[in-house]
């Protein structure tokens, strides 16, 4: 009963969804587990380095952070050769052992000033070792979208066991003669965090069960794995080229917030230092916990990532401007520590943690490493080279610096300086994001019918098709379709000996003509195509042809050996002669004529002589599904022209669905700025029973012509009353309509590759889609769409064992 | 461009030879001497295009207009032989649905009989 309880009391602090619980709760109890011991370790790290070196060489301390690299390097190898399972747990374990030398090594009381020093690099490993595969576990496990939901819960995790820990330090040093005695406890949770690891990775197939994106018996980072090559992994990406840079001015901007909050704190005189910063660490954390908890996940999915990157830089600008002009005030010191704490264990780290996911598994892996174990550490050794550069300038004695209040004061502008530099990587790193979101996205999204109209050249395919009919049909349609081939250059070989007409009907063929058309120099089709043209033209415009062939009409349309072939013979013909000859204007006749054979020579030939007079009976055309194709591809021929006669039948509410609908797609595929405007106009007087075929056209627009402007406002009126009527989505092909007109105001491929993976239908497909979505349209349209998008996704993250 | 003149079984026969062309007009075309035979009352006609090497759109307009002064006076116009490239012009312009086209004089002659 409680175990079922438990999901939905989850349910009401984050948005978790079925299947999710056990997994969150286990990376909740996983990180908790790891922060605690480290929080008590750096506690003692502190304390013990204060009182037995004191704050003057503090910057020593930061400096020694140097030897991170080498854990950076040993854990790369580690971790190419190791599964996931093996490089947790045995790490967890080494950390445990030493734990406990150390704890032998303070009681002992080895009298040896540095052992300070040593053991705050010792920590520092252990620190950024057990973050940095805390971390690079939920990678493994989850899409942004996951993350960002999941993110302030097992964040959380770490910041209660921040809590803990750090109010374990603080009573426990009031109440134990050594505090380093603590030292056991923190192995203890250490070896829990052991248990919990080994618990989350038991009892799935080995294939899926250690992590879905880096099986246990394929290590994640292949090949070369030195510190070098985990250096040249970042180097190569102008993504993580970005992250390194922002964790390296956190890293400075935070070491030099350090050593502000600890001089004031000095210089205020606190007596029994590990009990105040184990109560003091306790409380930033316990607003941290509660921010984490309650807020981070909602702010990160109500404003995003590249807002969630910035509030932390912005606090802390305020306060370090603040100190720079009170640079005695406790309360600020305080502040400023507790910001830097709060909100860099909380919002930023998620934000951060959050940018790693989209970068592609075979760099992600090398990168952070290096990022969260080297570059993070070295910032804090940067941070101290620029606090000595500080001192120097401000000529202050090292054993001096700690209680001087003008020294504070220029360590904050300085800061203040490093924070607007983040702050305006943390703009350039928000636009990479997205960019990197979008390559984990599937491939360009095109319209099926633009990329039927792009890559096949149907209009030939139908000549070659209507020439092969014509072979036992007609000789001289099929002759007029071999010339046409001809002028088109499209009479290849290849299409010459599909063409040749089957031998038992050569004798059809007076002359034997047709053949040799197809095996004669003659019917070269650049002889065909230039001399012949001429010629045929010529011979067209002749009065004596004209009159001949007018005769010939007559006796045809009058049904005197009119046959339908006859009847498509002249109308195909009619095509080749000019607008102005007596005889096109019997092409009426024929395009009215009940056959759509006849209907679709017709409608070909008009649309190659455009002559406007011809437009209403091709519009009517429309109507008719057999002749429908052939009426659009000749209306389309028309272009521009003739937008406004479309309008008028597309705006004539007395006239059928059956017309008005081919008619929106044939302004579509005329395309331009008009035929736009007159689509959109009628969108706005709400065409009705035609809304879909509208804003198909509108979208088939876009995807063909990007330069074609929408009016926003009419766009966002309708994509409103989309939305608004939109109910819960079941399958992607349910917000299609909504995906075309957002494609009209925003980035039309972005929105398509979205699409395309909501199309996909998997979880991470999903994820990536809402997030790129996320990033791109307005917070409005994001409360109303995303949620139901988020339904698509199948199922959790990790399936619950049963 | 050479055009001689024979009968056979009252068929007026014109053997055309050369390249029929509007840069090379006689001072008797083509269309004159059809229409003085028609003008002396042969109204069967066939013209042999066996020696023809080339033939533009001014030829055939000579033939349209031959065709049709022989058609306006009830007689009959019949061509013979024409060039492989001819037939395929006739037939894009559709000329051989209102043309009587012949691929040996022989076969013109006999349909002249049969008429």
């Amino acid at each position: 009963m409680a175990e079922r309880r438990l999901p939905k009391i989850l349910a009401a602090v984050v948005k978790i969804k079925p299947g999710e619980a056990r997994l969150a709760l286990q990376l909740f109890a996983y990180f908790f587990l790891i922060t605690a011991p480290y929080n008590v370790i750096k506690s003692l790290r502190d304390a013990s380095y204060l009182e037995d070196l004191g704050p003057n060489f503090l910057p020593f301390a930061y400096a020694s952070v140097m030897v991170v690299g080498l854990a950076v390097s040993l854990h790369a190898r580690l971790q190419a050769r190791l599964s996931r399972r093996g490089l947790l747990m045995g790490t967890l374990a080494v950390f445990v052992a030493f734990d406990l030398i150390f704890w032998l090594v303070f009681r002992e009381r080895v009298h040896w000033g540095w052992w300070a020093l040593v053991y705050w690099m010792w920590a520092n490993v252990l620190i950024v070792v057990l973050n940095a595969q805390f971390w690079i576990l939920v990678n493994d496990l989850f899409n942004p979208r996951e993350a960002k939901r999941l993110i302030g819960l097992f964040g959380s995790g770490g910041i209660l066991g921040g809590v803990a820990g750090g109010m374990l330090t603080g009573f426990a040093a009031r109440w134990m003669k050594n505090p380093h005695d603590l030292l056991p406890i923190s192995a203890v949770l250490l070896l829990a965090a052991l248990v919990v690891v080994r618990s989350l990775f038991s009892g799935r197939p080995a294939a899926d069960a250690d992590v879905r994106r880096a099986p246990e018996t394929h290590p994640a980072a292949p090949g070369k794995v030195g510190f070098w090559d985990c250096a040249r992994s970042v180097n190569g990406s102008r993504y993580l080229i970005l992250i390194a840079a922002v964790v390296l001015v956190t890293g400075i901007v935070s070491t030099l917030i350090d050593w502000q909050s600890k001089s004031i704190i000095y210089q205020a005189g606190r007596a029994n230092l590990t009990s105040f910063f184990g109560f003091l660490n306790s409380g930033f954390l316990a607003f941290a916990f509660l921010f984490q908890l309650v807020l981070t996940s909602r702010f990160l999915d109500r404003f995003g990532i590249r807002l969630g990157l910035m509030i932390y830089p912005a606090v802390l600008l305020a306060l370090s401007l603040g100190i720079a002009a009170a640079p005695a005030a406790l309360w600020l010191a305080v502040g400023i520590k507790g910001s830097d704490k709060a909100l860099s264990y909380s919002i930023n780290q998620s934000a951060r943690e959050l940018l790693y996911i989209p970068v592609a598994p075979e760099l992600k892996y090398r990168a952070k490493i290096f990022i969260d174990m080297f570059v993070n550490r070295f910032s804090k050794a940067i941070g101290g080279l620029v606090l000595l550069i500080v001192f120097s300038l401000a000529h202050v004695q090292l054993s001096n610096a700690a209680s001087s209040p003008r020294l504070v004061t220029e360590a904050s502008i300085a800061s203040a300086a490093f924070i607007a530099a983040w702050i305006v990587l943390n703009v350039l790193l928000g636009r990479a994001y997205v960019r990197e979101v979008r390559l984990q996205l599937a491939e360009k999204w095109e319209r099926p019918d633009i990329v039927v109209s792009d890559r096949m050249d149907v209009e030939t395919a139908k000549l070659i098709v209507d020439a092969l009919e014509s072979r036992s049909q007609s000789p001289t349609l099929f002759a007029l379709h071999l010339y046409d081939l001809a002028r088109r250059r499209k009479l290849t070989p290849e299409i010459k000996s599909l063409l040749v007409p089957p031998s038992e009907s050569q004798a059809e063929y007076p002359s034997g003509a047709v053949p040799a058309v197809l095996e004669s120099a003659e019917a070269d089709e650049a002889a065909l195509s230039t001399g012949l043209d001429t010629e045929i033209r010529e011979i067209m415009a002749l009065d004596s042809y004209q009159k001949l062939m007018g005769d010939y009409a007559e006796s045809v349309l009058e049904g005197r050996g009119g046959s339908d072939t006859a009847k498509m013979e002249l109308a195909k013909a009619i095509g080749l002669m000019d607008r102005s000859a007596p005889l096109a204007g019997r092409l009426e006749d024929f395009l009215a004529d009940g056959s759509p054979a006849v209907f679709q020579f017709a409608a070909e030939s008009a649309g190659r002589l455009k002559d406007r007079t011809f437009v209403p009976a091709l519009v009517r055309r429309l109507a008719d599904p057999k002749s429908r194709g052939d009426a659009r591809a000749a209306l389309e021929k028309y272009g521009e022209s003739i937008v406004g006669t479309l309008s008028d039948f597309l705006a004539d509410r007395e006239e059928s669905p059956e017309l008005r609908g081919p008619i929106a797609s044939l302004l579509a595929g005329i395309g331009t700025e008009e035929a736009a405007a007159t689509l959109l106009d009628q969108m706005a007087r709400g065409a009705s029973g035609l809304e879909a075929d509208i804003v198909d056209a509108l979208d088939r627009i876009r995807s063909r012509h990007p330069g074609v402007a929408f009016p926003e406002s009419a766009v966002r009126e309708r994509l409103g009353r989309a939305l608004d009527a939109l109910g819960p989505v079941s399958a992607a092909a349910d917000v299609l309509p909504v995906f075309r007109l957002l494609g009209l105001i925003y980035d039309h491929e972005d929105i398509f590759r979205a699409y395309q993976n909501l199309l996909k239908g998997t979880n991470d497909s999903v994820g990536y889609a809402v997030e790129l979505l996320d990033q791109t349209v307005d917070p409005d349209l994001k409360g109303r769409l995303l949620p139901k998008l988020e339904s698509l996704a199948p199922g959790s993250a990790v399936p619950e064992r049963p | 461009m050479v055009i001689d003149k024979r009968e056979r079984n009252s068929v007026v026969i014109f053997d055309i030879e050369g390249e029929i062309r509007r840069s090379d007009i006689t001072d008797v075309t083509l269309h004159q001497l059809v229409k003085d035979e028609l003008e002396r009352g042969r109204k069967q006609i066939l013209l042999n295009f066996e020696k023809v090497d080339f033939i533009d759109s001014f030829g055939v307009g000579e033939i349209l207009a031959s065709y049709i002064s022989t058609h306006n006076l009830g007689g009959k116009l019949k061509l013979a032989r024409i060039s492989k490239k001819l037939y395929l012009i006739f037939q894009v312009t559709m000329l051989t649905k209102v043309l009587d086209i012949f691929d040996e004089e022989d076969l013109a002659l006999r349909s002249f009989l049969k008429e």
